[in-house]
């Protein structure tokens, strides 16, 4: 095999500037479409993270009828064996965070607004997704403390400040009158907007009095270890929980729609990533081609001597190989550098405005995502598989004599 | 004994459309260590033959037989095996992997053939300095001239220790000096280690150093007969 790889390699370079040009040409077709589905995928790389850190988890728990109907008439008891329970199930779960959350209404003396009031441990929530270090002013609440935490949005709708009364009032369980008054130690810029503008943050013991849902949540969010692990996680988890109530979801059927449009805003980039391939296809073909044609009478001394035609097709198979592998490695190479380099792309003046004005930051942050590196290698070899299906049929059919003569 | 024998071997190219009788019903056997020419005119069919003996053509009627095998009857990937083993082939054009050098065109065949590397090291540059090419060893072809290029041929066609070599038209790209040169290396090679060569040749100076030759017209054999060959100084 060493003697066939050194054949094909220096096979490649009997003619440097074609070969040069068509792994010039695969190249840049790789860096292209990196750096198109990389620019795409980062802003909503950004989105998903900070709705699965603080919003959805990677893993959720809830009562079956939660999703059709979010009342706090389908949260469910939580206790220690149910928290045992889950962490149990898998030995990939890293931490378990309960939350209640319901929709009320959030006043001043003469405002009011309508707000999602969620329910949380301070100290686990930190854990989960370091909601600390999104203060921007005062201080967070400690379990079982008359206080909330408003977002910035919120406390700015509202004209809150810290130090501050909050009225909220609304429904608790099973048709219960829930209304407080609530001192504001902290507000929260956080990142997810539509929660800036309507998030009141309550200790969970304090949110649960409140609602009249002693000891019950709406969900438990579920981190891991490694993200990789969601799906077989839920599995384990589903098959703890059968039989009861609860079900478990993950986070891409928790938020289909964020998913449904990544996936259709992707779509351009992968059209023109596939007439990209096909461009760069027929160019190798021709290379291919031209290297095959060139050479039959090589090919006919070669069988004649006793090299089989299997032991020829490997070599012109290496050759194709080689000349892809090259092409995707510089491809990715380059691509991977020049998105390290301009990763993030700042906007400056009406362009980040725009952006600001639709809720996202002014920044279009690259995704380097390992999957959009190794689909690329995976389609050129696709590519070259196809390509090199011409020299594999012109072998089978060679007659020696005509190509020793040719 | 004789190791090639044919029998009644005919070829028939474009038998549907415009009959070409390449080969017309030959018999003829060579025996181990033979120093053989087959002469004719163009078209007579001496190439033909060769490419038989050669296995690389299929007669349209009859057999060849090496060593008791029929290789009209094998599979093409055994007929390329049995080549590989078998016979040592020097094209007119010499032929050599232009990418390789003169030690790695000579081992190649060996590596095809699976034998250790420490072998074909060693066999590689020892056919090498027979043929009087030990300081040429790593040169590629392009950097050999043709009678240079020629004799890399016959050192590759002798790695693979063949029952014999077919030589089609060797020394006709060769000037007068590197053609005698080679045809000295051949004659060696045939009287010290018994190598049977058989050339198909235009050229007097083959023929004259043949012990046997072979003259074909019209795809039969028209003369065979031995001669005597004076001693090379």
């Amino acid at each position: 095999m060493a003697t066939f790889i050194k054949l094909a390699w220096r096979n490649l370079w009997r003619n440097k500037r074609r070969t040069i040009i068509t792994i010039t040409a695969i190249m840049f077709a790789v860096l292209a479409a990196v750096f198109m589905q990389s620019i795409n995928r980062g802003s909503y790389e950004v989105m998903i993270d900070r709705m699965v850190s603080f919003n959805t988890g990677y893993i959720q728990v809830q009562d079956y009828r939660f999703d059709d109907e979010s009342s706090l008439d389908n949260s469910f008891y939580y206790d220690e064996e149910l928290r045992d329970k889950i962490l149990n199930a898998d030995w990939r779960i890293d931490k378990i965070v309960p939350r209640i959350e319901t929709f009320m209404l959030a006043a001043n003396d003469v405002s009011t607004r309508g707000a999602v009031v969620l329910g949380i441990d301070p100290d686990k929530e930190h854990e989960f997704n370091e909601i600390r270090n999104i203060l921007s002013d005062g201080r967070f609440f400690e379990a079982g403390e008359q206080s909330v935490v408003l977002g910035q949005g919120m406390a700015n709708r509202l004209q809150l400040s810290v130090g501050d009364t909050l009225a909220l009032m609304g429904q608790g369980r099973f048709g219960m009158s829930a209304s407080g008054l609530f001192e504001i130690t902290g507000i929260v810029d956080h990142p997810i907007r539509d929660f800036n503008n309507q998030v009141v943050y309550l200790p969970l013991d304090t949110a649960q009095e409140l609602l009249s849902a002693y000891d019950h949540v709406t969900s438990v969010l579920i981190t891991l270890q490694n993200e990789r692990h969601t799906n077989p996680v839920a599995a384990s988890l589903k098959s703890a929980l059968d039989g009861g109530e609860l079900v478990v979801y993950t986070w891409p059927e928790l938020m289909p729609e964020i998913l449904e449009l990544m996936e259709m805003d992707l779509a351009v980039p992968r059209l023109l990533t596939v007439v990209l391939y096909i461009v760069i296809g027929f160019g190798f073909f021709g290379t291919v081609l031209t290297m095959t044609m060139e050479r039959l009478k090589e090919f006919g001394v070669l069988l004649s001597i006793g090299l089989k035609r299997l032991g020829l097709a490997s070599v012109l198979f290496l050759e194709t190989l080689l000349f892809s592998l090259m092409g995707v490695l510089f491809g990715l190479g380059f691509a991977w550098s020049i998105l390290k380099l301009i990763d993030p792309i700042n906007l400056s003046g009406e362009a980040a405005q725009a952006v600001i004005d639709l809720g996202f930051d002014p920044v279009i942050p690259m995704s380097f995502a390992p999957d959009q590196f190794y689909t690329q290698g995976f389609y050129v070899f696709i590519i070259a598989m196809i390509v090199f299906l011409f020299p594999l049929i012109k072998i089978s059919r060679l007659n020696i004599l005509e190509a020793a003569r040719s | 004994m004789s190791i090639i024998k044919t029998e009644n071997l005919s070829k028939v190219y474009n038998p549907d459309t415009v009959p070409v009788h390449a080969l017309n019903n030959v018999n003829i056997s060579f025996e181990e260590g033979e120093f053989t020419a087959v002469r004719g005119p163009s078209g007579s069919g001496k190439t033909t033959l060769l490419n038989m003996i050669g296995g690389l053509d299929k007669p349209t009627e009859g057999s060849v037989t090496i060593d008791g095998v029929d290789i009209s009857k094998l599979k093409d990937s055994k007929r390329i095996d049995f080549r590989l083993h078998n016979i040592g082939f020097v094209f007119q054009h010499y032929n050599l992997i232009p990418v390789f050098t003169a030690r790695e065109n000579v081992s190649f065949i060996m590596l095809l053939q699976k034998r250790g590397k420490k072998e074909i090291r060693e066999r590689a540059d020892a056919l090498l300095d027979k043929v009087g090419l030990s300081k040429k060893k790593d040169s590629r072809p392009v950097q050999m001239s043709g009678g240079e290029q020629q004799r890399v041929a016959v050192a590759r066609a002798l790695a693979s220790e063949p029952k014999f070599i077919l030589a089609d038209e060797p020394t006709a790209n060769l000037d007068t000096e590197s053609a005698m040169n080679l045809l000295d290396i051949m004659n060696r090679m045939n009287k010290e280690q018994n190598v049977t060569f058989i050339f198909s040749t235009h050229d007097q100076r083959v023929i004259d150093r043949a012990r046997r030759v072979i003259t074909m017209v019209d795809g039969a054999i028209h003369k065979d007969e031995e001669q005597h060959v004076a001693e090379q100084a």
